[in-house]
């Protein structure tokens, strides 16, 4: 199986809007305005179509909330040069990514830093959320 | 802003610009699925098939030149899409009681898919050519000059297409299509069961194929418009894989109604949305 996500300098971060279509319009699921930072525990990655998932076991006021991370399709992550192994359940990862509109636990992964410290692009590719562009 | 973890808002305009800046780094290398059109020096012939005709046949990508991708109004002053009554009263119901059918998994059709920004390949036969899109559907059209629509066809999302050549142009004329769960394009407008749409396809040479489309629809659109692209092709090694849409749609759960926000340039998505928190520093090795 091939992974997804792109590899790229801290410093890009985030693209313009891109001239892609992508399965659905970033816009239509999340909220531009909710950007958010998550740091957890990987427990369980699924690399599906329309999108691949990552779950998270995050710590809020001492209680574990279980996330979903949502990425581009597997198909564009390792377009973009993502490595299989680069993530392994139980690694703390850091998403940054925007909220579900609905307010449910589930995000948008338009960033991700591995253990690491490498960063690598989820963005689901041209959905014209920020870092949509490209693949 | 939530307090998520460690959930922060930063206000960092000056990141914000440094990597808007930063647009071309990502998505417009050489695997990327749109591709910025860098062939049109080299103008060698389209290829034809053994009838003689063009052979339309290839991995195709859209350009960087065309926007609004997934607008079907692109062509037209501020992409303003001349809708009737009963076709304004259609895009409202498309933007505040439906989802967006392709994300839902539901064949976009035409001429949703020329507007896509998603590569497509092109198998020409000398009786039928196929589109093959990249969520997994394709098309089938017959080219017959004799051939004539039906009475009453069944309503697809495709529509009944037949096609035939005059000269170098392959034209494909569709009617029956459905009018539910249906948006002409990625904006959420509307189309209904009297959309008639003629495709004027060629190949201008061997590295881009080209439509002229002519979208009628009397009941939503007090005029008919017309929608006009370029695609070039591929890399060699370039194809279509398997994309099972319905494998794990999460998304058809939590996506609202509507495409969202549409920008003044004719695209999907905030304006000015809040910027990440900023990338953290590299580990020291």
């Amino acid at each position: 199986m091939r992974l997804p996500i792109a590899i790229f300098a801290a410093s890009v971060g985030l693209t313009a809007p891109s001239p892609l279509a992508a399965h659905h319009s970033f816009a239509a699921e999340f909220d531009g305005s909710k950007a958010m930072r998550l740091t957890g525990v990987l427990t369980k990655i699924e690399w599906t179509n329309p999108h691949s998932y990552f779950y998270l076991d995050v710590s809020e006021g001492g209680n574990i909330v279980k996330w979903t991370c949502e990425a581009g399709a597997p198909g564009a992550l390792s377009r973009r040069g993502f490595k299989k192994g680069d993530l392994k359940l139980g690694d703390t990862l850091v998403v940054d990514g925007y909220l579900a509109k609905d307010g449910s636990h589930l995000i948008d992964a338009r960033r991700v830093t591995l253990p690491d410290g490498r960063i690598v692009s989820g963005a689901s590719a041209g959905d014209g959320g920020p870092g949509g562009a490209g693949q | 802003m939530r307090d998520h973890g460690s959930v922060r808002c930063v206000a960092a305009a000056v990141l914000l610009a440094l990597v808007l800046g930063s647009a071309a780094v990502l998505g417009q290398g050489e695997n990327s699925l749109t591709a910025p059109d860098v062939k049109s020096a080299r103008r060698e012939a389209a290829p034809r098939a053994a009838d003689g005709h063009p052979d339309l046949s290839g991995y195709w990508k859209g350009t960087t030149d065309t926007t609004p991708v997934g607008n079907i109004g692109k062509d037209l002053e501020g992409f303003k899409l001349p809708l009737t009554a009963a076709g304004e009263a259609a895009l409202q119901h498309n933007l505040t009681a439906t989802i967006d059918p392709e994300s839902l998994c539901i064949i976009g059709g035409i001429p949703r898919h020329n507007a896509s920004g998603l590569p497509f390949e092109v198998l020409q036969g000398a009786k039928k050519v196929a589109f093959l899109y990249w969520y997994s559907y394709f098309r089938l059209v017959p080219i017959d000059p004799k051939r004539a629509h039906s009475e009453d066809p069944d309503p697809s999302f495709f529509g009944e297409e037949i096609g035939h050549w005059e000269g170098d142009t392959l034209v494909i004329d569709s009617i029956g299509f459905k009018d539910e769960k249906v948006w002409i394009d990625e904006n959420a407008n509307p189309h209904s069961d009297a959309l008639h749409v003629v495709e004027r396809w060629t190949r201008p040479d061997a590295d881009h194929i080209h439509v002229e489309t002519l979208i009628e629809d009397a009941k939503f659109y007090t005029r008919p418009i017309t929608y006009s692209r370029t695609w070039v092709a591929g890399k060699p090694d370039e194809e279509l894989h398997e994309y099972s849409c319905s494998e794990n749609n999460v998304d058809k759960d939590h996506l609202g109604f509507g495409p969202g926000p549409i920008r003044p340039d004719g695209t999907r998505g905030y304006l000015n949305p809040a910027p990440l928190p900023p990338p953290l520093p590299k580990p020291a090795r």
